[in-house]
């Protein structure tokens, strides 16, 4: 009975549902701080000292607009898939070790369960956009289903080149090996340079913002939803990004391991779990002032020329060292 | 399965607005119409009500970005119409707060287009470094943007030493940066890849259409009013005419790029070479010109301006008309978005294409006749408004 | 040779730079700087004005109106209406105009934006 009660504590506050949406947001305040500072201007500044409450301001901004379902769109699908985008989101990072070596949930083979969501989201954006019904949505929902040909294979296959290195497809056991060494400073690292990249292109943010291009095609998928549909579709970005850099952590930066007091365990790992997914969160804002947007007919040929036959490499390079 | 796309009256990519309506089957556009009569404004018969002292700064308002060039236009009109010579430092100055609008619309213009490829880090620091300019042209004018320096018999203000000390410093740090960004949009894979093989206008497309500015000289024809007829100092300030051959985005970003550099070594020329003497001579307010008629072009930063007045000797015009460079470019743009053969063009293609021949549609708009009995609206081809103004202005003589 | 991330050392040089942005208006207006010819708002001098009208008759967007006071002509300028040209100032024959460099011409009522 206790047991479940403590385990409802961790999934609600801490390190579950409450933390990452604290979390999240502040992830949101680094990448557009940065982001800002490397093309020599402000950023966020007035909410909350040097902005850090701007991207709850947003959130609760958006909360108070008015939510107009388009005549012709299919009302379930519209009203369904925000929440789904943002539930799926929250539920993949109680997988991530934030304050141990485990998340608040583990089991064998997790990692594959973990993947198999995460294109799940992707198909939530194809949805999201067809069942608008408006010429714009249907075209970045196409082109996001475009984008996910072109990167998923790169990404599954930087991720099992780190699961050979280690042996095992649970995260449990991927920290546990990294102990000694992280996994970046070995024969991962151009497992690394491929999972950043197509992380960029998992999270549509330039080079690869195709499905919501503003120049083109005003908004994309997102083009009709707004309100509390959009505030949720946001929020559950801002998650996606903590999720993804959290497992660019877990699988190459060595988690949440580093030198411990013992007894304060919880708070050294949590803080070693933060900085090191805060490092591959300024990696990937570094992509995204670097570069213009590519054509999708582009992105598809960088995958499939040039990422993939890399992974492959990479896959290689490991199976022959381990 | 085709469908119709509308892009505009107002959308993200365009400051102004304007309809393009595109077929689009998939990714590929097939066809394009495009509609630009929301700005107009009614300016030309604006010029009949005011006399010509007032009437240079309804020319200097027409266009935002250009009004260096459109009043330069409006007083060599004027003064041709007058038969008044202006003195020589007057052409130097005109030519110097020329060439630095230029510089200022090219690198507004380069901003612009970093941002419709979606490259924000190159469009902020651009138009960070623009700022310089417009430090430049307020120490000159009084006026970052709406300069208002010419006036019928030369031009209002003087330039001294320490102005002249101000501009040599800013041009040395502007060529420093534009060669960087030069540099930058030459060897970054992201932008040769949007714009490489993107827009490509035939030169005998371009000849045929009338294409006018850095869109002809893509294309690898040489024609620069500056050069083939020239006006206040420029028989006299050399200068090279930039042409590329690829006929396509990237060669219109090359050719802006190379004349910012060529029109910073105009301004410094012209600072070495500065004459003595007045700079303006006195006109009346009111200006009375003998009835005729009058032309002058001039090369603005999009292409050839052209200025035709007709008085009949009274202190307002008679007619004045305004035929911009955005308007002449608009067929070509129709051309460069339909996809034909092998040539492609993808919706990601759009703000980039329409973006390089730098559309300044504040100046271009047209009018669309609509007659809300028989609610319909049509547009009239070229042959009909031929046919109708010869009727109109038949002489029985 | 197209390199890939050319700007990098550019945008890392960037973050330790001071910022390009000044906080005008809430902090930092002193960093404005205006220069010496600047056209804001009109300061006229009732003193010099003689009242020959040539500013109303140069304004081309009309924003002069004459009318009498205990000293003879004078003109009142409308800020709402200047289009901030100097063609009033460049005429004066005395001198009695003058663009100065006060550009925040916003107020609650229209009153305030006359210049008499």
């Amino acid at each position: 009975m206790i047991e479940v009660l403590y385990k409802m504590i961790e999934m609600i506050l801490f390190p579950g549902f409450a933390f990452i949406g604290v979390l999240s947001l502040l992830y949101e305040w680094i990448d557009r701080k940065f982001y800002a500072r490397l093309q020599n201007r402000i950023g966020p500044l007035y909410a909350g000292p040097h902005g850090i409450l701007q991207p709850l301001a947003d959130f609760i901004k958006l909360l108070s607009k008015e939510d107009i379902i388009p005549e012709g769109a299919d009302k379930f699908l519209f009203t369904l898939t925000p929440i789904l985008f943002f539930a799926i989101n929250l539920l993949l990072t109680l997988f991530l070790p934030i304050c141990g070596t485990t998340g608040v949930i583990s089991f064998t083979g997790d990692l594959i369960f973990f993947v198999a969501l995460l294109t799940m989201i992707s198909i939530l954006v194809y949805t999201a956009g067809m069942a608008s019904t408006n010429r714009f949505a249907t075209i970045g929902a196409e082109r996001a289903v475009l984008q996910l040909i072109g990167y998923e294979i790169p990404f599954m296959l930087s991720i099992v080149s780190v699961a050979i290195s280690s042996r095992s497809l649970t995260i449990k056991n991927i920290v546990e090996s990294q102990s000694s060494i992280w996994h970046i400073l070995g024969p991962n690292f151009l497992a690394f340079i491929i999972f950043a990249i197509t992380a960029q292109a998992e999270l549509e943010r330039i080079p690869f913002d195709i499905p919501e291009a503003e120049q083109e095609i005003v908004a994309g998928w997102l083009v009709e939803y707004s309100g509390k549909k959009l505030a949720l579709f946001r929020l559950g970005k801002d998650v996606e990004t903590l999720l993804l850099c959290g497992l660019g952590a877990t699988l190459f930066l060595g988690g949440p391991l580093g030198p411990v007091v013992p007894g304060l365990e919880i708070v050294f790992y949590t803080l070693y779990f933060i900085v090191k997914s805060i490092i591959v969160l300024l990696v990937l804002t570094t992509l995204r002032a670097l570069f213009a947007r590519l054509r999708v007919d582009q992105m598809l040929v960088l995958s499939w020329k040039y990422l993939i036959p890399l992974s492959l490499i990479s896959v290689l390079i490991v199976r022959v060292v381990f | 399965m085709s469908f119709y796309i509308p892009i505009g009256p107002q959308h993200p990519v365009h400051p102004e607005p304007l309809l393009m309506k595109f077929k689009v089957e998939g990714e590929q556009v097939i066809d394009v119409e495009i509609n630009v009569s929301y700005t107009h404004r009614g300016i030309e018969k604006g010029f009949e009500y005011r006399d010509y002292m007032k009437g240079i700064f309804l020319a200097e308002r027409i266009c935002g970005i250009c009004n260096a060039a459109h009043t330069l236009c409006y007083t060599q009109n004027i003064e041709q119409l007058l038969g008044k010579e202006i003195p020589p430092r007057a052409k130097y100055l005109r030519l110097i707060v020329e060439e630095l609008s230029r510089i200022h619309s090219h690198l507004l213009w380069l901003g612009l287009a970093a941002h419709q490829i979606g490259f924000e880090t190159l469009f902020m620091y651009v138009w960070r470094d623009r700022e310089k300019v417009l430090d430049l042209l307020e120490t000159i004018t009084g006026n970052r943007v709406v300069t208002a320096y010419n006036t019928i018999g030369g031009v209002r203000r003087d330039i001294t030493p320490e102005i002249e000390q101000k501009i040599r410093k800013s041009l040395d740090y502007l060529e420093e940066r534009t060669k960087y960004f030069k540099k930058v949009v030459m060897e970054e894979p992201t932008v040769l890849v949007r714009t490489q093989n993107v827009g490509i206008l035939k030169p005998r497309e371009a000849i045929e259409l009338f294409a006018v500015g850095p869109v002809l000289r893509a294309s690898g024809i040489k024609h620069d009013i500056r050069a083939d007829d020239p006006y206040i100092a420029h028989d006299e300030v050399p200068f090279n005419v930039v042409t590329y051959d690829t006929c396509d985005v990237y060669a219109r970003i090359l050719v802006r790029v190379d004349e910012i550099l060529e029109c910073i070594n105009m301004v410094r020329y012209s600072l070495d070479h500065l004459p003595s003497g007045e700079y303006r001579i006195r006109m009346p307010v009111i200006v009375r010109p003998p009835p005729g008629e009058s032309v002058s072009r001039v090369e603005a930063p999009r292409g050839e301006l052209l200025h035709y007045v007709r008085s009949d000797g009274s202190d307002k015009p008679y007619r004045y008309k305004v035929r911009t460079p955005t308007l002449a470019n608009i067929p070509s743009t129709a051309r460069m978005l339909t996809s034909r053969g092998d040539y492609i063009v993808y919706i990601a293609d759009i703000p980039i294409i329409f973006g390089s021949i730098d559309p300044c549609l504040c100046c271009t708009g047209r009018v669309m006749f609509i007659d809300i009995e028989k609610s319909k609206s049509w547009v009239w081809t070229y042959n009909e408004l031929v046919r109708y103004s010869l009727k109109r202005f038949e002489r029985h003589d | 040779m197209p390199r890939p991330g050319y700007m990098v050392s550019e945008i890392y040089k960037n973050l330790l730079k001071k910022r390009a942005t000044i906080l005008y208006p809430f902090k930092e207006r002193e960093l404005v700087h205006l220069p010496k010819g600047f056209r804001g708002r009109i300061i006229f001098n009732r003193d010099k004005c003689i009242g020959c009208q040539m500013c109303f008759r140069v304004c081309p967007a009309q924003a002069i109106k004459i009318i009498e006071d205990e000293k003879g002509k004078r003109p009142i300028f409308f800020m709402y209406r200047c289009i901030y040209c100097g063609s009033c100032a460049e005429y004066c024959p005395v001198k009695a105009i003058e663009l100065s460099d006060i550009f925040e011409n916003i107020a609650f009522n229209k009153k305030d934006l006359l210049v008499r």
